[in-house]
């Protein structure tokens, strides 16, 4: 279970390792595409992982980053297909960033230790529920911010302009720095860049 | 050839791949320690991003016509691009990593979105690999005035260089209107 918690949080993928952050910055613009765009990355890393573990080690090294992304690009194609079926306006919401989950960074650098297949696979499990759960939390903050609502339920009447920019790339940026100094502060850890 | 140009102007600065759309965020947080390091994964990409538009323009043809296999032909050609351009620039193995980059994966899906095709692609490239390069630099630069200066520890690395990217953008956005 180390390996499980470490992932969620003392090694977060997005507030403590700095990756994924294309998609946590450019695709939270709303809760619903945070949560949406995590969870479809989560389920992607855990196949992705066991597929790797079984792969990865036939494989000889100058060829390991070229087989695992056609893993990742035959996933992802996968994915897109059978969502495109069941509910085309959220892949037409995420846009480009879904198709992109093949080449996240959170997905490519992550370890090819000799460990065993489970500690693997719930590795992959506690990183992309991590990784979901910033997504939905960035997604919550940008969406009210930006919008005066939260999951498309109005709470306030209008936006502040200045706040609206929070829904914005540069604002999810600015989003994205203060929420990983408020984890800092609340875990003393900050003042260098964890990779 | 106007137009060309108009295209260069625009990705280069209001359209800015890393900026404006937001891709490109590793290396921006990891390749700007300096300008070498920057300028030269700047470069890496951009390379990437010709070869990348090249392949599409020779391919263009055999573009399938069902939305799941395109993307995946898109995420095929970023591929390729991103593993045989170190080879052609002569750099080392570990160089994939750089040029296997989500700005150039996702230029091509851009690309494939607005439905550009032939010479313009390669300007779209052009234009998107100069921006590229050029925020890296800037933030290389911008990172060493960041380490002299007084700023509360939780803020210091990564919070700091993506808020201070925020505001980077920020004033970008006021040449689009």
């Amino acid at each position: 279970m180390k390996a499980f918690w470490e992932g969620l949080w003392t090694k977060n993928p997005v507030l403590v390792l700095a990756l994924g952050l294309v998609p946590a910055v450019a695709a939270t613009t709303t809760a619903a595409n945070g949560l949406a765009l995590g969870l479809i990355t989560a389920v992607i890393l855990v196949i992705a992982a066991f597929i790797n573990w079984l792969l990865v080690p036939h494989v000889p090294d100058n060829a390991r980053t070229a087989v695992k992304l056609l893993v990742l690009i035959v996933l992802v194609v996968a994915a897109y297909s059978v969502l495109l079926g069941q509910n085309p306006a959220m892949v037409s919401s995420l846009g480009i960033f879904l198709p992109l989950i093949a080449f996240s960074d959170l997905l490519l650098h992550q370890g090819e230790g000799t460990d065993g297949l489970t500690q693997v696979v719930l590795g992959a499990c506690g990183r992309g529920l991590g990784f979901t759960a910033v997504l939905l939390v960035l997604g919550i903050i940008r969406e009210f911010l930006g919008f005066g609502s939260i999951f498309g339920q109005q709470i306030v009447e209008g936006a502040l302009p200045p706040l609206a920019l929070a829904a914005s790339v540069p604002g999810g940026m600015v989003v994205l720095g203060l929420l990983m100094a408020f984890v800092n502060l609340v875990s003393k850890r900050g003042g260098e860049l964890h990779d | 050839m106007t137009d060309g140009l108009e295209i260069l102007a625009q990705t280069v600065i209001t359209g800015n791949l890393v900026l404006v759309h937001g891709l490109g965020l590793y290396a921006l947080t990891r390749y700007t320690k300096n300008v070498k390091e920057a300028a030269c994964a700047g470069g890496t990409v951009l390379a990437g991003m010709l070869v990348g538009s090249v392949l599409l323009w020779l391919f263009g043809s055999l573009i399938p016509a069902a939305p799941a296999l395109q993307v995946g032909f898109y995420l095929l050609i970023g591929l390729v691009a991103g593993l045989i351009t170190p080879s052609l620039l002569k750099q080392e193995a570990a160089a994939e990593r750089r040029a296997v980059d989500s700005a150039l994966v996702g230029l091509l899906l851009l690309l494939g979105r607005e439905g550009i095709t032939g010479v313009y692609n390669i300007w779209m490239a052009l234009g998107a690999g100069l921006g590229y390069l050029l925020v890296l630099v800037v933030m290389a630069t911008i990172r060493r005035r960041l380490e002299l200066a007084p700023i509360p520890k939780p803020l210091r690395g990564m919070p700091i260089l993506l808020i201070t990217a925020g505001l980077l953008t920020i004033a970008l956005l006021g040449f689009r209107f």
